[in-house]
């Protein structure tokens, strides 16, 4: 059994022994869980040093580390395929990093803790089988896997209007995930293996455009199947307007789930288009990379401006997350070695900021039990620790240089501007209307007069502190890993990108390759 | 010779029409004593045309099973109900013209068959069919023989589970 | 006499079954009044015997009898179908019997003679046999409906679908007739020969005869539009009646079709091919929406069987060697589902009989999270969410669709498979999203729970190896004569 094995199956087993415990014994119900995404932190971080760089993988099977391969359903030539490259191993690590730390801020949870913390190893198992994935249908399996976990946690350790946001959230996946599933039928009998001949769902089959077949061939086809995918993924992104699910589901989310789905699951959208969508149908992808710079820019523009509206909290940072996931299908569309590479480190970085936004809203929810901005002020004189981690996340996501989404967001514009001008400076505007919500939130949350709430009228700043205490001990446990992640990669983002770098280019290479079609089309 | 012919032609005839006439008042009498009544000459009009065939066993069966058993049981439920003569048991039809469409499908399925069909003439058997079928009944079709006889299981079975009372009274 | 020509090794399981059907009254005569659990346990020891007997002979029949049954791999593998759903239903049911006062000694007798009717659709290759094999089938289910005469519902139940399924059969044996006037046999390899020759599937009573024939089995199947008693009856029907008819039966009516329409599914000719098409469309998209909006449990799980039909439908109608297997995969995992959500229906049922309200669900999920968890896995099956059971036999009836070229109509039943997850996500919706409405406990029965286990098991083994299984179901339709 190889470590992908073992890093995709070891929170199943975790979901499984937590399944046995006594239902009431919550501590060794969290341990348990915290034990078993520690083991699955650990194997990743040690498969760093045995990570090669230079390998692409992609489209080769022989650039895929840490590959392994079974039958599964050998009737249709399902095989449980399992590798990494430089595009899904980031998004492993971070899934390892935000598993664990979600755990620790789950650790206020009361109500059904065995169920919750069952389904949320579940959820990890599901992320991880989805980003190590070769078959496509095994990613597809996988992908379902998640839905479930997700729409259970929202749905019934969710706030008020959880039901509504969960069945919410479960259609509009459902929908992406029945796209899916026709077009990976649709890949699935047009696609011969070269050795056998058989039809096949295997990913690198899929890309190696001689094996499909004529039909397959046709243009039109290609763009309705590129599109088919694309409203699947887009719904996951989400791109706008496919998004209305995400505000509803992240207000109504507990804050751990909140971090999973905007760390990991908003990031399996754009993995997919980069892992499915990109290689296997890349002159669609050429052709319509426009299209995916345009509605990257607009989700730039809308997200930000959503967002400055917001009067509650945990939907400014849901919004500005739709805005954040725009720089990313920008720097892709680029089809520029920095776009992309700017796009990938773009999701990683997103990953970590939008977690510590994520999970400040949830330390102050706890504290004052509302979130609407107006109603704060002055914390900085109440509960200065937690305005200093806060600056980091908020700053952070603003982009301001020293921090790593600078980097990557950098990045993007570079790869994007000599490509799309237009879009590219529509989208920098964007940083302009960011700039402003954020620094309008800090400011109408830390400084100023004071709270400015009918609750702590006349009371004095001890009276206060007993009501909104300073962030605690295992608060900052949850944050301060994620800070340190932010500003070391702001300032040496080698480890990162040196580890996509290959791969990346060798992705932009293939779809670059392949011709843009212009004239026939419909 | 021809007299014979003419004869059998007669009587085939005269049974036909009893069969569909006495069909007919079976299904638009209003009163179920008529339809039961009319029933009886359906039955053997049915019978005579087995004989037509040559089918002697069928025949038979036909008028011990539908005639002396199952028409019987017919005509005495209506006696042994009260009332059966002043009670207005409705007999209309509803969705006439819903139900039109599938049998006007059915009436031309048949009827196509009826002109393509590849009618098959057997010259009947001169001696009685009964010893044929029971040889087959016991060899061909030794099986579906079997299986009726656990469907005449099966309905025993269910008839008692009707027939009897209650648990509350069947345990005192 | 040549007595190789009765080889009892094709009929074993169903021999087994009969003499069970005896010993069980048997039983039940000598153990007295009141005391039901020795017929109980003698019915489970036959239909673990029959299975054994069943495993034992597997695929090693062949054809036998003069051609009237064959003993192969196909009758093996529904057998077993039928003997799981019969196992499952005399375990379960006790208890509801007691709890509706209508425990007797018949209701396991009516399942054996019921599972043999079945047995002997599965294994028939002669038209008579299939017929009086579904006759037997349904003379049981008819008594079953009505098991309990001072409930109203039952009874009509009970007479509706007597009143229906004769009509039904009046038109299969008008079928069979017309097909025996045409074709001189009933027996099926003669009539597949026939099909594959003739060229012209209407030629003379031909049409007319298939015509009939299908109304009779897709009645069975509870395909639109021969699905309106379906709703009717499983609602009405005691309720551990209703998962056995909604299981078994409707798995014994696709083994007949396929026996009987599978080997010549090439030839049946276009306009066949239209009308099954027509009808796997409108099965699964009126079975879907009527589904949407049933306050009872009890319809909303008919009306979704209504739908599964259809999909089954798309096996047959693809007519390859996938298909067949397919529609093997998706009973075998379909009558563990519903099996099981019947059950758990019956279980919360906490406001009489006649009252299955989806409101019984709520909160589940806390009061008994086990229960709630295997009613998920079985929503989730029957959504066909992958890795469940569920998913996989759509996968395959789908696929075998579109090798067969009917690309829109696995369109048309994929977007079904959408539009059906409102409805069962509801029921889990309730079970751990609504809030409580002071619902009294449910009870807790160790045999009934074993065997909704047992189910939601089957559900996600099979989900687990769909590869091994499909390749014995393969196994089994190729073994077909």
């Amino acid at each position: 059994m190889g470590p992908l094995t073992l890093i995709t199956f070891l929170p199943a087993l975790g979901a499984a022994a937590i399944g046995l415990l006594p239902a009431d014994n919550h501590k060794a119900i969290r341990w348990t869980a915290a034990a078993f995404t520690l083991a699955v932190l650990l194997i990743s971080v040690m498969l760093i040093p045995q990570f090669s760089q230079t390998h692409t993988g992609i489209n080769d099977v022989d650039g895929f580390q840490f590959v392994e391969k079974a039958d599964w359903i050998p009737a249709f030539n399902i095989s449980y395929f399992v590798g990494v490259d430089g595009l899904s191993f980031p998004m492993l690590l971070l899934t390892a990093l935000l598993c664990f730390i979600c755990i620790f801020v789950s650790w206020g949870i009361k109500k059904g803790v065995k169920g919750y913390f069952a389904l949320f190893l579940l959820l990890e198992t599901g992320m991880m089988g989805a980003f190590v994935s070769l078959d496509f249908f095994l990613f597809y399996v996988f992908w379902e896997i998640m839905l479930l976990p997700m729409y259970f946690l929202i749905g019934i350790w969710g706030g008020p209007r959880r039901v509504y946001a969960a069945i919410k959230f479960f259609i509009y996946t459902l929908v992406g995930s029945v796209l899916m599933l026709l077009v990976m039928l649709a890949f699935y009998f047009n696609v011969k293996d070269p050795v056998t001949g058989a039809n096949t769902f295997n990913m690198l089959a899929m890309m190696d455009q001689a094996n499909h077949s004529p039909w397959l061939n046709l243009f039109n086809v290609r763009v309705l199947l590129f599109f088919g995918l694309y409203i699947g993924f887009a719904i996951k992104v989400p791109v706008f307007p496919f998004h209305t699910w995400l505000p509803d589901a992240h207000v109504e989310a507990p804050t751990a789930i909140s971090v999973i789905l905007a760390g990991v699951l908003l990031k399996m959208g754009t993995y997919g288009l980069l892992r499915i969508s990109f290689p296997i149908l890349p002159d669609a992808t050429h052709t319509f990379a426009w299209f995916l710079a345009l509605m990257g820019a607009v989700n730039i523009i809308y997200g930000a401006l959503c967002a400055m509206a917001q009067k509650d909290l945990k939907k400014l940072v849901a919004y500005s997350s739709i805005s954040h996931m725009g720089y990313v299908m920008l720097g892709m569309a680029s089809l520029t070695a920095a776009g992309i590479n700017g796009a990938v480190f773009q999701m990683f970085n997103h990953g970590t900021v939008t977690a510590m936004l994520f999970i400040l809203v949830g330390v102050i929810y706890d504290r004052a039990h509302h979130r609407e901005i107006n109603r704060f002020g002055g914390l900085a004189n109440i509960m200065p620790k937690y305005m200093g981690i806060s600056a980091v996340a908020f700053f952070a996501a603003l982009g301001l240089p020293g921090m790593s989404a600078f980097i990557s967001e950098a990045m993007v514009f570079l790869g994007a501007f000599p490509v799309f001008q237009v879009y590219t400076i529509i989208g920098i505007s964007g940083i302009i209307i960011t700039a402003g919500y954020v620094l309008w939130t800090v400011q109408r949350m830390f400084f100023g007069e004071g709270l400015k709430d009918e609750k702590y009228k006349g009371m004095s700043m001890e009276q206060i502190r007993v009501h909104l205490p300073e962030i605690n001990g295992r608060e900052l446990f949850t944050l301060i890993p994620l800070a340190a992640i932010v500003i070391y990669l702001g300032i040496w983002p080698h480890p990162v990108l040196g580890m996509m770098n290959a791969s990346l280019v060798h992705l932009v290479e293939l779809v670059k390759a392949a011709p843009v079609v212009t004239a026939g089309l419909f | 010779m021809d007299l014979l012919h003419l004869l059998n032609q007669g009587l085939f005839w005269f049974f036909v029409v009893m069969t569909v006439v006495s069909a007919i008042v079976v299904v638009f009498s209003q009163r179920v004593i008529y339809s039961a009544f009319a029933l009886l000459f359906t039955f053997f009009g049915v019978a005579a045309l087995y004989l037509f065939l040559a089918a002697d066993f069928l025949a038979a069966s036909q008028v011990l099973i539908y005639v002396g058993g199952i028409l019987t049981l017919i005509i005495f439920g209506v006696f042994l109900t009260a009332k059966i003569y002043t009670m207005d048991i409705p007999q209309q039809t509803h969705q006439r013209y819903l139900a039109l469409l599938p049998v006007v499908a059915m009436l031309g399925l048949l009827t196509y068959g009826l002109f393509t069909a590849d009618w098959k003439t057997v010259t009947p058997a001169a001696e009685p069919t009964t010893k044929d079928l029971g040889q087959l009944l016991l060899t061909t079709y030794l099986v579906p023989f079997e299986v009726a006889s656990v469907l005449l299981l099966a309905a025993l079975i269910g008839a008692v589970r009707l027939a009897r009372p209650m648990q509350e009274e069947d345990r005192d | 006499m040549d007595l190789s020509r009765f080889n009892l090794i094709t009929i074993a399981t169903p021999l087994v079954l009969g003499a069970g059907v005896l010993l069980v009254m048997l039983v039940d005569l000598l153990s007295g009044r009141a005391n039901r659990r020795p017929a109980q346990l003698a019915a489970l020891a036959v239909v673990l015997a029959a299975a054994a007997v069943c495993l034992a002979t597997w695929n090693t029949g062949g054809v036998s009898f003069f051609g009237q049954v064959s003993g192969d791999g196909f009758a093996s593998f529904f057998n077993l179908i039928f003997l799981a759903v019969a196992f499952l239903v005399i375990l379960a049911g006790p208890a509801y019997l007691e709890r509706n006062a209508i425990h007797f000694g018949e209701y396991y007798s009516l399942v054996l003679v019921s599972v043999m009717g079945m047995a002997f659709m599965a294994a028939g290759t002669n038209l008579l046999v299939i017929f009086l094999g579904l006759e037997t089938m349904s003379l049981a289910l008819y008594v079953l409906a009505g098991f309990n005469p001072a409930r109203q519902s039952s009874n009509e139940a009970s007479l509706k679908y007597l009143l229906l399924g004769s009509f039904a059969t009046g038109f299969l044996v008008f079928g069979i007739a017309l097909v025996y006037g045409q074709i001189g046999s009933t027996d099926l390899a003669r009539f597949s020969a026939y099909l594959a020759g003739a060229g012209d599937p209407f030629a003379g009573y031909m049409g007319a005869g298939v015509a009939l024939l299908l109304i009779g089995l897709t009645f069975k199947m509870a395909v639109v539009p021969f699905h309106f008693w379906s709703p009717d009856v499983y609602d009405g029907a005691p309720t551990v009646v209703s998962a056995f008819m909604s299981a078994a039966p409707k798995a014994a009516a696709f083994a007949a079709a396929l026996r009987i329409f599978y080997a010549p599914a090439e030839s049946l000719g276009l306009p066949w091919e239209r009308i099954l098409w027509i009808l796997a469309a409108l099965t699964m998209t009126v079975g879907n929406l009527s589904a949407l909006n049933q306050a009872s449990i009890k319809r909303m799980l008919a009306y979704s069987s209504v739908a599964h039909a259809g999909y089954l439908l798309l096996g047959i109608l693809a007519g390859n060697e996938l298909g067949a297997a397919g529609i093997l995969f998706y009973l075998a995992s379909y009558v563990f589902m519903n099996v099981g959500a019947f059950t758990v229906a019956w279980m919360v049922n906490r406001r009489g009989e006649g009252r299955y309200d989806l409101g019984d669900f709520a909160q589940l999920g806390f009061r008994r999270p086990l229960l709630a968890a295997m009613m998920s896995v079985f929503m989730l099956g029957l959504i066909g969410i992958p890795p469940l059971a569920g998913f996989f036999g759509k996968l395959y009836v789908f696929t075998a669709a579109v090798q067969a070229g009917y690309v829109w109509l696995v369109v048309i039943a994929v977007l079904n498979s959408a539009v059906s997850v409102f409805y069962y996500l509801r029921v889990m919706v309730i079970m751990y999203m609504r809030e409580n409405e002071a619902l009294k406990d449910v009870d807790r029965i160790p045999a009934t729970f074993a065997a909704v286990a047992a189910c939601a098991l089957m559900v996600i083994l099979l989900g687990l190896i769909p590869g091994s299984v499909l390749d014995v179901a393969r196994a089994a339709v190729a073994s077909m004569p």
